[in-house]
């Protein structure tokens, strides 16, 4: 690039190039990055799998068949695809399924392993080879049954992102929203997911602070625009709620007010949203579910969508009895005066 | 008849290092030179053109030498070490275990193995070659003591013409955006993620309509996922296509009906795609990282931060002036010329046959005329 076509201080020239090459190698690229460009960006890094059980797992089998004893020996069995570990990594949809399995998984492996320790002690050093391989070999058995748990608890591997999903609509609630928030007005609300500026806005208007959460990048940014994130009462994050949940600290929020997700994942999602909200509200707090008629979600979703939809609205009812059932015994069912989404609050009591 | 043997992990076809293994072997046969390609894990796709490592041993003769292609981490390297021909390292850049580590700890960990195999081999290498002044440096850190740059052997002059069935499939995808091209393995030193993240932003404000597509095998394949899970998360899956185990053709014509690369990629050893791109008349817009700078020069747009929105802002500003575009795209055609990409098979085997000499006790050795190229004389 000569002098006159840099025209932007963002470009390197020729002369530069000699010491370029540090740039990537010492500089953090994202460094002085404005706060959305950096939540875009750090959406992605949230989809490494590194901490998940998923990847230790992976990593440990990994270990055992690559071990010095053992590599290049043939494996007493070998009807396993070579790509194996390369394939059907687990869906957030699917965690919690395949965590229980990995459970059962890594017990099974802790007993055999342990009476193969004891038993090695007596063996020659062939018999010894012939366990090891033993053990290989039950470990990619026992994997194999993980991937096709995996494969049906999501077998078009689709994402709920990934479908045209109409916007919730929560107007009905704007009002209402304060009072919720006031019961601890001393900590944020969070907002799962941003069906509606206004129920931001009004939140914020009354004083409260938002941390609002939502998995889908073109809401984030508009909002993100909107809303002036970053010098204001209001911050946005580019993620799916549950993951946002799982991060905060127990007893951090005042209020938390979830729409969308609910409607639309598995039981097991929901009940994991339930957990996880309750678990992050303070004392006092509110849980509150802005859930979608069961009629209207028929008949205003595409078939296609509807169909491929990992989950469907439950009924008002139903949510107080999930509720209840994880330790929230006090809901309240609110029917909205206009509109197709209902309310459900409930207060946390520890 | 004594040789000049290549040693490489794994020989894939469509791979950097395995392309440019084979253009040695073939300028090398033609060449009248004994020349075998020795592995240590064959590849379905080239088992016939390769021996296992260890059958050297029956086929060694005085006054080989043998040429490790180093890029990752391999047995073969400690039984290199401690052959008695002469050894040279053709170092085509370790990725950083950092890149991987998030994504995949058994990689990461051959690369720190890798890292130290490179060190190891510095104390008896008869001489080390980078393809680029990056990958030289990152010799010399390891305790090289010769070293010389010579490009890789592989970019093909002139391009290989463009498939006019893939065009004419891309004309009728194509809309009325800009179509941004990407292309290098799906590894999280490529950082695509940075490419995705900038079309999204630059859907959303300067280029509604604009379209990228990615061309790159999933080396990592978590890394490949969360790439889709990404596109998905961002509303723009739609607007990014993935592809992979394509035919040279097929590339070309990715090319040829492309209107800008951009290539964020954070750790380069040379970067073949940024001079196949300008082979093509291909705009490039690139982060300037590692060999990155060396080999785009004045004939692209470099960028020393690669913000989402100031990558998106570049490329539409580049794509909106056909006068700079013009003239960047004149100076990328005569790139791989200014780079002696053509003469890159003749100077490595030039400084092959030179460490034979040497080790053969040919009068002069080394120290005739030097095979390599000025500027990049042996280093001490």
């Amino acid at each position: 690039m000569t002098a006159e076509d840099a025209g932007n201080t963002d470009e390197v020239t020729a002369e530069d190039a000699g010491n370029a090459d540090e740039v990537g190698q010492t500089v953090d690229p994202r460094a002085g990055l404005p706060a959305d460009e950096r939540a875009l960006l750090e959406a992605f890094d949230r989809l490494q799998p590194q901490g998940t059980v998923r990847w230790a797992f992976d990593d440990a089998v990994r270990r055992l068949i690559e071990s010095p004893d053992t590599h290049g020996r043939p494996a007493g069995w070998g009807g396993l695809p070579a790509d194996l570990w390369e394939r059907g990594r687990g869906t957030k949809a699917s965690e919690r399924v395949l965590g229980d399995v990995v459970k059962i998984v890594a017990q099974d492996v802790t007993e055999y392993t342990d009476r193969a320790v004891k038993e090695a002690l007596t063996l020659s050093a062939d018999a010894l080879t012939e366990l090891r391989v033993a053990v290989r070999d039950a470990v990619q058995f026992l994997s194999a049954r993980v991937e096709l748990l995996e494969s049906s608890t999501d077998p078009l591997g689709l994402q709920a992102a990934a479908l045209d999903l109409p916007v919730v609509d929560v107007s009905a609630w704007v009002d209402a929203a304060p009072g919720w928030a006031s019961r601890r007005a001393d900590l944020p609300v969070l907002v799962g997911e941003l069906s509606d500026d206004a129920l931001v806005s009004a939140l914020a208007g009354s004083g409260a602070t938002v941390d609002g959460v939502d998995p889908r990048g073109a809401v984030v940014w508009a909002a993100d625009a909107a809303f002036d994130v970053g010098s204001g009462p209001i911050d946005i994050t580019f993620a799916e709620v549950i993951d946002h949940l799982r991060t905060l600290p127990e007893s951090s929020r005042g209020c938390v007010i979830l729409s969308g997700s609910v409607d639309r994942t598995d039981l097991a999602g929901k009940v994991a949203l339930v957990d996880e909200a309750r678990r992050v509200v303070a004392p006092g707090g509110n849980v509150v579910l802005l859930v979608t008629d069961q009629a209207a979600w028929d008949a205003s979703l595409d078939p296609v969508v509807r169909d491929l939809l990992p989950g469907r609205p439950l009924h008002p009812e139903t949510w107080r009895t999930v509720l209840a059932l994880r330790g929230l015994d006090e809901s309240a069912w609110l029917r909205p005066a206009a509109g197709s989404v209902h309310a459900v609050v409930a207060e946390v009591v520890r | 008849m004594s040789g000049i043997h290549l040693f490489v992990p794994m020989l894939h076809v469509r791979d950097a290092v395995g392309e440019h293994t084979r253009t040695l072997r073939d300028l090398l046969v033609a060449d009248g030179v004994e020349c075998r390609i020795y592995i240590e894990t064959p590849d379905e796709d080239t088992v016939d053109e390769t021996r296992p490592y260890l059958e050297y041993e029956d086929d060694a003769l005085p006054g080989d030498v043998l040429v490790y292609q180093m890029a990752t981490r391999s047995t073969m390297v400690k039984w290199l070490r401690d052959r008695p021909e002469p050894v040279v390292v053709n170092y085509h850049s370790l990725t950083p275990f950092t890149y991987f580590a998030p994504w995949n700890n058994w990689i990461a960990r051959h690369q720190v193995e890798a890292t130290l195999e490179l060190r190891a081999l510095s104390s008896t290498a008869a001489l080390g070659i980078g393809v680029s002044e990056f990958d030289a440096g990152e010799l010399r850190a390891s305790g090289y003591q010769e070293v010389a740059v010579i490009p890789v052997a592989n970019v093909r002059f002139p391009p290989t013409p463009a498939d006019p069935a893939t065009v004419a499939a891309l004309a009728r995808r194509a809309g009325d955006g800009p179509r941004w091209l990407s292309v290098g393995r799906l590894a999280p030193n490529k950082a695509h993620e940075d490419t995705i993240a900038a079309l999204f932003v630059a859907r959303a404000t300067t280029s509604p309509g604009a379209r990228l597509t990615i061309v790159g095998s999933p080396t990592e394949p978590n890394y490949a996922r969360a790439l889709q899970r990404y596109a998905t998360r961002l509303g723009i899956a739609r607007s990014v296509d993935f592809v992979s185990r394509i035919s040279d053709a097929e590339l070309s014509a990715h090319y040829a009906s492309a209107d800008v690369l951009v290539m964020l990629s954070e750790h380069e050893g040379f970067g073949v795609p940024l001079v196949e791109a300008m082979s093509h008349g291909l705009p490039v817009v690139a982060y300037a990282s590692g060999a990155v700078p060396e080999v785009v020069g004045d004939a692209g747009v470099l960028l020393e931060a690669k913000g989402p929105r100031r990558v998106a802002e570049m490329v539409a500003a580049l794509l909106g002036d056909e006068a700079r575009r013009e003239v960047l795209v004149a100076r990328g055609r005569s790139r791989p010329h200014e780079l002696g990409l053509e003469r890159s098979g003749s100077d490595l085997m030039a400084a092959l046959r030179a460490i034979a000499d040497r080790s053969s006790g040919v009068t002069g050795g080394s120290n005739q005329a030097s095979p390599l190229r000025p500027g990049a004389p042996l280093s001490h």
